[in-house]
């Protein structure tokens, strides 16, 4: 404790000063799409109105009228729910069998998997718009991107479960074994129960990838399975025109997920560093 | 009975999707660059299907090898990887290193700190670009005149106003051009990464030794060495990690550069593919598979350190 007290008071103050500084900073964009949002088009581009301006909420009230926002966030929750829920069936199976029964295969499919994850999405660009347009005809449908967007997710899933199972005692599989309970209870009185913290984090972590993912739900899509990404996408250069209200359906589009980010801070470091940073 | 099959065939969906999911669309990928196959040509209208009798070799390869375009593109890509790849790591660990000990309201710091890396991609452009970064009505625009507006009334104040009347009318950088939109989009990645690194680096910095320090600081260290001799050492291999994950992030980079540079010539690897896939999809194969490789060498560092803490 001596050693603390060593630090002297101003050096505490200004170096709390400056981490807010730097993170006002770093919100401010931000801030200035949320603010943006409330002006007007014609006051979004007037310097006098830069911080004061008469607040209206006309941008967000229009937004089915300017952008058909309500029908693009329609299908954003479509695809990334039922994309999240899939991943999950597929995924809590496999990572329960990796953790409680390991072979000697189980690291080496765990890599692999992961290195499905590193694969540019842009190589195999045109062979997807081949096979979902000529060959199976579900390009620009919600089925194509729930299993675009499971496929993607998957690794990460399956890893983040994987280290979740790791921790829970074999000793608890073993009794309910030993009380007669088969494959399907175990997973579904003894698992889910115990690692129903980590499904759940895991599960809002996918959600938020799929919601944000922004090079299949562009390239495999047109107008009917069109996500909120297409439809900021498509009206990327608006020259000053229509700041106020893109700031409002920008902010709509980003808005609910900023906000559950910020409760998977910590698995956010394990799903994307797969557990090599503690 | 049935120890073995069970835990196998739990296994299988997954393995079997992404078995799928990674052999067929790359198998074909492949396939493509070894043949001609283009989507228009009124010449050689037997281009326009994939068959094997189109056979082409290297010839795809050898096309896009010779492409100014190419080059160009693996130039830029590494380019805009490495800057956002320097400017985040340093920011990170400045930052993580500046929150690390408590301090009032630090949990809000943090909140502040992480909402850029959860804004869509799509949405980080059209917001950067236009709100802040448009020459003329972003704040980029507006900030550079109200200056020039500032000067102009600084030239009629009574003493000081010769000196003003030297200054040159200041002009805004426009983000549109090939170069600068380059920059643009380092800017706008570096911003939503920085939070995911500075994250990283705090999480790792928690776990370092606190009594090692304590002796270091009783021994009369500097904060500099502290930081050069233990803290930075500690952080070696989270930073590997945070390198290696955002360069094959960062490697197939598209909304950005879809948004900030479409027509301007602005292009990474992934731009260019599509560029080539709108006719000639033999090359667009052959550049995708370039592409494989360049993540490939990246991809085995990564996997190997983290095959190392797997089954710790």
């Amino acid at each position: 404790m001596a050693i603390v007290a060593q630090t002297s008071r101003a050096g505490r103050i200004s170096r709390a000063t400056f981490a807010w500084i730097v993170a006002l900073i770093f919100f401010f964009p931000i801030f200035w799409m949320v603010l943006t949002s409330f002006k007007t088009d014609a006051d979004a581009v007037k310097p006098e109105f830069l911080f004061f301006f008469t607040p209206t909420l006309e941008n967000y009230l229009n937004m089915t009228e300017n952008y058909d926002y309500w029908r693009f966030a329609t299908n954003s929750v479509i695809t990334s729910v039922f994309a999240t829920l899939f991943t999950l069936a597929v995924g809590i199976p496999c990572a329960y069998a990796m953790a409680f029964n390991p072979s000697r295969a189980t690291k080496d499919v765990l890599m692999w998997m992961l290195s499905t994850k590193m694969l540019p999405a842009a190589a195999v660009l045109y062979p997807m718009t081949f096979l979902t347009k000529n060959f199976l005809g579900i390009y620009d449908t919600h089925f194509l991107l729930i299993i675009v967007l499971s496929l993607i997710n998957l690794p990460i899933v399956v890893w983040m479960l994987f280290t979740y199972f790791k921790e829970i005692p074999k000793e608890i599989i073993e009794a309910g074994k030993m009380d007669g309970v088969n494959t399907w209870g175990e997973v579904k009185e003894i698992l889910i129960p115990l690692a129903w913290g980590g499904i759940a984090s895991t599960a809002l972590l996918c959600f938020i990838f799929c919601w944000n993912e922004a090079y299949w739900t562009v390239r495999l899509t047109t107008t009917e399975a069109a996500t909120l990404s297409k439809l900021i996408e498509g009206n990327r250069a608006p020259e000053g025109l229509f700041f106020g209200r893109l700031s409002a359906v920008s902010a709509a589009a980003v808005g609910p997920i900023v906000v559950l980010g910020w409760f998977c801070q910590k698995q956010l470091v394990q799903g994307l560093t797969f557990g090599a940073v503690k | 009975m049935s120890d073995r099959r069970i835990p196998r065939l739990l296994q299988t969906p997954a393995v079997v999707l992404l078995l799928i999911w990674m052999l067929i669309p790359l198998g074909m990928t492949l396939y493509f660059s070894f043949i001609r196959y283009v989507l228009n040509n009124l010449r050689r209208p037997e281009w326009t299907s994939p068959s094997l009798s189109n056979w082409r070799g290297v010839g795809n390869y050898e096309f896009v090898l010779n492409s100014k375009d190419f080059w160009f593109a693996v130039q830029n890509s590494l380019f805009i990887v490495g800057s956002i790849l320097f400017g985040t790591v340093i920011l990170g660990i400045l930052i993580a290193v500046l929150i690390n000990k408590t301090f009032p309201g630090r949990g809000i710091v943090r909140v502040l700190l992480i909402s850029p890396f959860f804004v869509m991609p799509a949405v980080n452009a059209v917001l950067w670009i236009n709100m802040i970064l448009d020459p003329v009505l972003g704040l980029n625009g507006l900030a550079v005149g109200g200056i020039n507006n500032l000067i102009d009334n600084l030239q009629t104040a009574p003493v000081v106003g010769g000196f003003f009347s030297l200054w040159p009318e200041f002009e805004p950088i426009s983000f549109r051009a090939t170069q600068t939109s380059a920059y643009a989009v380092i800017i706008m990645v570096t911003w939503q990464w920085t939070p995911f690194a500075v994250l990283i680096f705090m999480t790792s910095l928690q776990s370092e030794d606190q009594q090692q320090k304590e002796a270091a600081i009783l021994d009369g260290a500097s904060a500099w060495s502290q930081f050069r001799f233990l803290t930075l050492p500690h952080l070696g291999r989270p930073i590997a990690i945070v390198v290696m994950i955002q360069a094959i992030f960062h490697l197939s980079l598209y909304a950005e550069i879809e948004i900030v540079s479409r027509g301007n010539g602005n292009k990474n690897l992934p731009y260019l593919i599509g560029e080539f896939a709108n006719n000639n999809i033999g090359a667009a194969s052959a550049t995708g598979i370039f592409a494989v490789i360049l993540a490939n060498i990246i991809a085995i560092f990564l996997l190997r350190m983290i095959g190392k803490t797997l089954m710790e």
